[in-house]
């Protein structure tokens, strides 16, 4: 845990942490929205808002963010809170993306990479799945994904 | 005397007892008893006094008629009498003893009586081998064989043995007899000194039996190939012991050199494949001359000669009918041929190639032109003996010259042409100039021929018994030649194939497209970049992989390719003093950039990258300068066991020493005389003992007195490493010597020059036993020329610009000799393999700098705004696999070197230090591996050097494992003695706690926390009392000057732990441990003292090392706009980083991952901007590579330097490190599985229980694995060469059980590498039951 005294160390992290929280603030994303949880400024939670193209439409994602002390050089830990069904996020909320792993760059914020995970929702990269089964679902039965992804939406992402 | 007296006493009371009539047994027994006794102290001395005779007739008598005991008892006197005195043996045959011995065997209706007649005729079998070969001894007592104890099966076979020791092939029928008892025993018997003497019975009947062909068809229905091949096949060779094999080969190398039914037999169980594989074997991973050898000798004996005179004719015939009438057997020997002609090529003892080329002449006379054709197209025939004809070994030139003689007669047109393409031709014609002029010298002296060892006779050395002259007369060779000139050759094509002047040409052209290329700006010419990529294209890949090796040397392609590289420097004999150093050094790593590129792209996927065919080329081009490397050999045969490589060898004999007679030279006056002989060590040079000689001859004047004493400081401060110079040590020598009127060079020991000069003009050299006791003739003078090269002034600007060098690349050694266009060191430019040398070692440097380069030529392209993006940066290219630069000749020659005890001695030739020095990469792993276990002696730091088996045992606590591994090394220093631990309350002992205590303090030193590797602070919040994560490898972490402690971490602590990794690293290497530690590729670079840059962040560090690199790139654009003179006008725009500007990353000059390290003072307030950018970068990189970790990586050096030097290490590359200290990544494939693994005590391969074992090994994963592994050896992973080099061999054996099976559990003894499983009645319980006790035995030795 990141409490006070050894937050203040990571200053350069924390910097960075700080403008693009102000940067946020000032110019919100649509459909997303995130800030710290607490004190700690190196954990952060998100709410996604499902895209309306998608079947995650109308559901309300929680995400949480923990942003490593070598930040922005190493990209920040993102997960899903609330259960998704899809083929790149997997029942942990763990989420295959690019950007956060291989291809993550200093360059990229946040927010950027809140709006990425927006629209990986929108589509799917069944090609490279985290979970298998949901992207052979994807693949062959387009309808019983989008249907099972809108229910999935209803029970755990509304209300 | 009165010892004597009682006992004639004695005698006469036996003798009385055994010769009357009515004596009952028991009387008889007790006399015989009596005789036994006396017989059995009596000594030699008693022959003369002990009346034997008086018994000699009566004692086989008994054995025959005898009641009761007493044939027992006759039968142990005779044995006692043979045994003490042999020459009685022949006494007693004469009275039917070995007939009464045999019968009574043959009744076998008592074990006791039947040991004791084994004894008796062991002992006489001795004496008559031929009688009881002939009264059939060998059969009786082999068909008993399984009655017998283990002890007396031995008798048995040693009574086999010396019944057939040497027998006359009158009495071969008889010797036939034991065959089938041998056979069977072959296929019964497991054991393996059994196998070794019952295959050494068998070679003996053969051997005795190869001038019959009768007989040895009767060898063959008796089953012999059968037998030994079943023996052999399915990788059964490789468990057998050396005897056993070289049994097995010489007996079917008997039996096909005069059985065509053998040999039809051999080819039906596939006999080439079988060869094959060995020989593969034998030459590329566990080198062995001997066994080589061996094989090319069977395969020469499959395949007869043609015109061999007479006696064998008939054979022959029958031979080649088996051969030619049989289609089947035509692919057999194409791929034989193939691998003969590699053998052949890269073989570095001229009687195993010389008997390659015969067996190739017999192929070619025997088989058909379209054969032959086709092994041309696949093998390429000619270019193997163009290879062969540039030797100087006058016997394989002879076969040689044979060969291209026998296939122009096979189909002239066709090898004629192949001929002139690979250079035959060119060859032949260079020979027979040769030896005219050799001849025209030869009437004015004698040319002196016998200094080539003769080797017309290896391969017939079963049958040809009396010496004949050596079959190659002085002027056979030149006649041959003309022959081939004049009659085959000569009406040949008149078409004569104009390609060298065409691929010439290709070449200077695209040199000059290139050189066109380079210089200007690329934006001027883009259309000649395009026409040069599809040009060089073609070249390299269409072109340069139809061109043959004799047309690329032949058109100096590679001379202009050097050429280039090196920006015209290596044209340049004298190095021009480069005034503009960095503008040359620019240009050449250009030239360097845009070759790689083109020589690692493919056009498409499945062809061959052009460096791959260029380095196969050169290579090919390297091996035809045999000569070039000389192998000395000593003259007796003595060769080293393989297997035991002494690491920690020390000579307790008297070094062996070379005599030097020093003489002054005539007209030398400013030297004294040297009176003495001066001995020197073999590896001595010129330059090494010139300290020891020079203030013995210098005269005093004030100037050189003071020279004098320089020189003696120099000595003593350069003390022990007198074996090993430097790498770059050249000092301007004060002396020069000469041998024979020829001067010396510095650096070749004296042994090998003038050794060389004894056999002028060979490369095989035995050394002659008289060698070594003259005095050899030295003279020495004053070196006059007291020049210092210009190179060397050259090296020092260099050397002075590789501190503001920011690249790696431009600092390694290929990179300097490509700038001065010249190899480090003295080497002869001259010689035919410079040229390839200096090539490969180019092309190497720029296999291992792909990236690099690449990534150099994407920065220049982005900052010129060719590339737009930064995403564009991409690497595309990647290098060639390193073991392509691997020459099978040089590896061999200096295997060979290696195994020779010269070279124990302490002799290295010149050639292969240098070598070893500076192109590593051409020699195998497993050579460089041996050459550093050979030498390691020299780098030992300290002076005593403890033998192979002496340890030192330590006591260890397992709960406070790194403090002590920390004290007990400093303890242990630089004493080279084994170290052994035992952990204190646990009760194993040995090999077992020793190796797990390597793999526990290399688990110790990667707990989180301990501030030694990068990423160990990022991840608390996972890990408490964990490890670093590292999934790229370990990289030191990098700490800032100013700081002594941080987070609690003692700065001193983290650089004592690298000194305990230090210290770790070398003694797992002198010890052959094996360490768990996964460090970087980077790390093991900069344990081999290379240098690191930004380009090498990424590899430990991707995230990291692609922003900076990235950085870096902006800044390179960001310089290329403010020099362009067009500005363009939105400069901001495009020198934002991917459109975010540079302030919004929000970076402060503080390491990234470590605020507490400041890149600048107060770097915490500084912010990175476009401005700072370079200087952030240069310090980031700076921190990460080299200021932040030197401390840390100058401690681990010190650990390792304070038990071996360094520098030792440095033939490795990065790879082969890991692989020394951590074994092989993979534990075990599956088909290894019961290859490697022992069943015995109740188990064997077919047992149930061993069948689901296998099973669940083959099931486990990486992780199962290594658990297995720790449970049963120790460490979680394999020594180098995985379970094959396990030793001892892991064995599992059957646990007794005496509750229910079910409960119980497997149980090991980790140093002998036994695991006790008991028979579970299921695969699923079995499974349950290892993976309980392998969870429940990490970590402990309780359970043992």
């Amino acid at each position: 845990m990141y409490m006070e005294g050894s937050g203040k160390k990571e200053v350069m992290a924390l910097r960075r942490i700080i403008k693009e929280l102000k940067d946020m603030q000032r110019d919100p994303p649509t459909s997303c929205s995130a800030g710290p949880v607490s004190d700690d400024m190196f954990h952060w939670q998100a709410t996604i808002m499902g895209p309306s193209d998608s079947p995650y439409s109308g559901g309300v994602f929680l995400v949480t963010i923990h942003f490593p002390p070598d930040y922005p050089f190493k990209p920040p830990k993102v997960a899903f809170k609330t259960k998704v069904f899809h083929p790149n996020i997997n029942s942990n909320g763990n989420i295959c993306l690019d950007i956060l792993k291989d291809q993550w760059s200093p360059a990229l914020t946040i927010s950027k990479v809140l709006l990425s995970i927006c629209s990986l929702l929108t589509d799917p990269n069944p090609d490279d799945p985290l979970v298998p089964e949901i992207a052979h679902m994807c693949k062959s039965d387009r309808f019983r994904y989008e249907s099972t992804a809108r229910s999935w939406t209803q029970k755990y992402a509304m209300g | 005397m009165d010892d004597v007296e009682s006992e004639l006493g004695m005698v006469n009371y036996v003798m009385a007892a055994l010769t009357e009539e009515n004596t009952d047994a028991a009387e008889q027994v007790a006399a015989l008893a009596t005789l036994c006794d006396v017989l059995a102290v009596s000594e030699d001395g008693l022959s003369g006094v002990f009346p034997i005779s008086e018994f000699v007739a009566h004692l086989p008598r008994l054995v025959a008629t005898g009641e009761g005991d007493v044939p027992i008892f006759a039968a142990r006197a005779i044995a006692e009498a043979c045994e003490g005195v042999p020459l009685w043996a022949k006494n007693f045959t004469r009275f039917g003893a070995v007939e009464a011995l045999r019968d009574r065997l043959v009744a076998i209706d008592d074990i006791e009586l039947a040991e004791e007649c084994l004894r008796a005729l062991n002992a006489i079998s001795h004496e008559c081998p031929a009688l009881c070969l002939r009264l059939g001894v060998a059969a009786v007592v082999l068909q008993f064989f399984h009655f017998f104890s283990t002890s007396k099966q031995k008798v048995v076979l040693r009574i086999v043995d010396n019944v057939l020791n040497n027998y006359r092939t009158e009495d071969a029928p008889k010797a036939m007899e034991a065959v089938p008892g041998l056979c069977n025993l072959l296929q019964s018997s497991a054991d393996k000194t059994i196998l070794a003497s019952v295959v050494s019975c068998l070679e003996m009947v053969s051997a005795g039996a190869s001038g019959s062909a009768k007989h040895m068809n009767m060898l063959c229905e008796l089953n012999a190939v059968d037998t030994m091949m079943k023996l052999v096949k399915n990788n059964g060779w490789k468990n057998l012991s050396d005897d056993t094999l070289s049994g097995i080969f010489g007996l079917l190398t008997n039996l096909a050199s005069v059985s065509e039914r053998a040999m039809e037999s051999l080819f039906e169980f596939n006999i080439f494949d079988l060869l094959k594989q060995m020989i593969t074997y034998y030459t590329l991973s566990h080198w062995d001359s001997n066994k080589v050898q061996m094989l090319v000798g069977l395969i020469y004996h499959l395949v007869p000669p043609c015109q061999n005179s007479d006696h064998q004719n008939q054979l022959i015939i029958a031979k080649k009918q088996v051969i030619i009438e049989q289609s089947r057997y035509t692919e057999q020997l194409a791929s034989i041929l193939t691998l003969i002609i590699q053998v052949a090529k890269s073989v570095g003892r001229s009687s195993i190639c010389y008997s390659c080329v015969v067996f190739i002449k017999n192929i070619v006379e025997l088989t058909t032109p379209d054969f032959l054709m086709e092994v041309q197209k696949t093998a390429n025939l000619a270019s193997f003996l163009a290879c062969l004809l540039a030797r100087k070994n006058r016997h394989v030139i002879f076969q040689t010259l044979d060969v291209s003689k026998a296939l122009l007669k096979k189909h002239h047109q066709f090898f004629i042409e192949a001929f002139i393409k690979e250079g035959v031709k060119h060859a032949v014609d260079t020979i027979q100039a040769r030896e005219k002029d050799a001849k025209s010298i030869h009437k004015k002296k004698r040319r002196n021929n016998l200094q080539e060892i003769c080797l017309c006779f290896d391969l017939d050395s079963v049958t040809s018994s009396t010496y004949e002259a050596c079959r190659i007369e002085n002027m056979a060779i030149l006649k041959l030649a003309e022959e081939i000139n004049k009659n085959l050759l000569a009406k040949g094509s008149t078409r004569s194939p104009n390609v060298i002047g065409y691929v010439s040409k290709s070449i200077r052209y695209l040199s000059a497209l290139l050189n066109g290329h380079a210089m200007g700006p690329p934006a001027e010419n883009q259309n000649l970049g395009k026409q040069l990529s599809e040009f060089s294209r073609q070249l390299l890949s269409d072109e340069l992989s139809s061109t043959s090796t004799f047309e690329l040397v032949q058109s100096e392609s590679i001379k202009h390719l050097a050429g280039y590289l090196s920006n015209g420097a290596y044209f340049n004999s004298k190095v021009k003093n480069c005034q503009d150093l960095t503008g040359q050094l620019t240009e050449v790593q250009n030239r360097l950039q845009k070759f790689a590129y083109l020589a690692l792209t493919v056009e498409n996927e499945s062809s061959e990258k052009p460096l791959g065919i260029l380095v196969e080329k050169l290579i090919d081009a390297l091996h035809t300068c045999y000569d070039s490397f000389p192998v000395i050999l000593d003259d007796e045969q003595c060769t080293r066991d393989n297997a035991m490589i002494p690491l920690r060898h020390s000579s307790t004999e008297e070094p062996a020493l070379l005599y030097l007679k020093l003489s002054r030279s005539s007209g030398e006056m400013g030297l004294k005389d040297y009176d003495d002989v001066f001995p020197v060590y073999l590896y001595s040079t010129p330059e090494s003992v010139e300290d020891d000689l020079f203030p013995d001859i210098c005269i005093r004047t004030d100037r050189d007195s003071a020279a004098c004493k320089e020189t003696t400081q120099e000595a003593s401060g350069s003390g022990k490493s007198d074996g090993f110079r430097d790498g770059d040590g050249h000092r301007s020598s004060k002396l020069t010597h000469s041998y024979k009127g020829r001067e010396l060079q510095p650096s070749v020991p004296f042994l090998e020059s003038i050794l060389l000069s004894m056999h002028e003009g060979q490369s095989d050299i035995k050394v002659d036993p008289s060698f070594w006791d003259k005095e050899h003739k030295i003279v020495y003078r004053r070196n006059k020329s007291k020049k210092i090269s210009p190179h060397s002034s050259y090296h020092a600007q260099l050397s002075c610009m590789h501190e503001k060098l920011e690249m790696a690349l431009l600092k390694d050694p290929f990179f300097s000799t490509t700038l001065t266009g010249k190899l480090p060191g003295d080497l002869d430019e001259s010689d035919p393999s410079y040229n390839f040398l200096f090539m490969l070692k180019v092309l190497e440097g720029l296999n291992r700098f792909p990236y690099h380069l690449s990534m150099c030529e994407n920065i220049y392209k982005f900052a010129e705004g060719y590339i737009q993006d930064l995403d564009g940066l991409k690497v595309t290219i990647s290098p060639i696999p390193r073991h392509q630069f691997v020459s099978s000749l040089l590896t061999n020659k200096l295997e060979l070197q290696m195994q020779d005890t010269l070279f124990e001695d302490g002799f290295i030739p010149s050639w292969g230090v240098y070598l070893v020095e500076n192109c590593p990469f051409l020699l195998s792993f497993e050579a460089r591996w041996k050459y550093f276990c050979l030498t390691l002696r020299y780098s030992f730091m300290s002076g005593e050097v403890s033998g192979p088996s002496e340890t030192e045992k330590y006591r260890v606590l397992r709960s406070n494992i790194l403090e002590e591994a920390e004290s007990m090394m400093n303890k242990h220093g630089s004493d080279t003695r084994m170290i052994e631990v035992e952990f204190i309350e646990e009760m194993g002992t040995g090999r077992g706690p020793t190796v797990e205590f390597y793999s526990t303090v290399s688990h110790g030193l990667q707990r989180a926390g301990l501030g030694m590797w990068r990423g160990d602070n990022t991840r608390q919040e996972e890990c408490e009392a964990s490890f670093v994560h590292a999934p790229f490898g370990l990289f030191p972490q990098p700490w800032t000057s100013a700081k002594t402690s941080s987070q609690g971490i003692s700065f001193s602590d983290v650089l004592q732990k690298f000194k305990l990794l230090g210290h770790l690293v070398a003694r797992a290497i002198l010890d052959g441990r094996i360490l768990d530690i996964p460090l970087s590729k980077a790390f093991y670079k900069v344990m081999l003292e290379q240098e690191l840059d930004i380009y090498d962040i990424p590899s430990f560090d991707p995230t990291l090392g692609k922003a900076v690199i990235e950085f870096h790139a902006l800044v390179k654009r960001k310089k290329f706009l403010e020099t362009s003179l067009e500005r363009t006008s939105n400069l901001a725009a495009d020198l934002s980083y991917k459109n975010v500007s540079l302030e919004d990353l929000c970076l402060d000059f503080t390491l990234p991952g470590n605020p507490e390290y400041e890149l600048v003072p107060g770097g915490s307030e500084k912010m990175v901007t476009l401005d700072t950018l370079e200087e952030y970068v240069s310090s980031v990189a700076d921190a990460t590579l080299s200021s932040g970790i030197s401390k840390q990586i100058e401690a681990f050096k010190s650990g390792i330097d304070e038990v071996f030097d360094l520098k030792a290490l440095q033939m490795f590359s990065e790879d082969e490190m890991e692989r020394i200290l951590c074994g092989e990544q993979d534990a075990w494939t599956s088909y290894k599985l019961e290859d490697h693994i022992d069943f015995e005590h109740g188990y064997d391969v077919n047992s149930p229980s061993v069948i689901n074992f296998l099973e669940i090994l083959r099931e486990f994963g990486r992780e199962d694995q290594r658990a297995f592994l720790q449970f049963t050896t120790g460490a979680p992973q394999l020594p180098l060469g995985g379970l094959a080099s396990l030793h001892p061999r892991l064995t599992v054996v059957r646990k007794q059980c005496d509750g229910k099976v079910d409960d119980e559990l497997p149980s090991v003894s980790t140093c002998r590498h036994f695991i006790k499983l008991p028979p579970y009645s299921s695969k699923e319980i079995m499974r349950q039951k290892l993976k309980y006790a392998l969870a429940e035995g990490l970590d402990s030795f309780h359970l043992s």
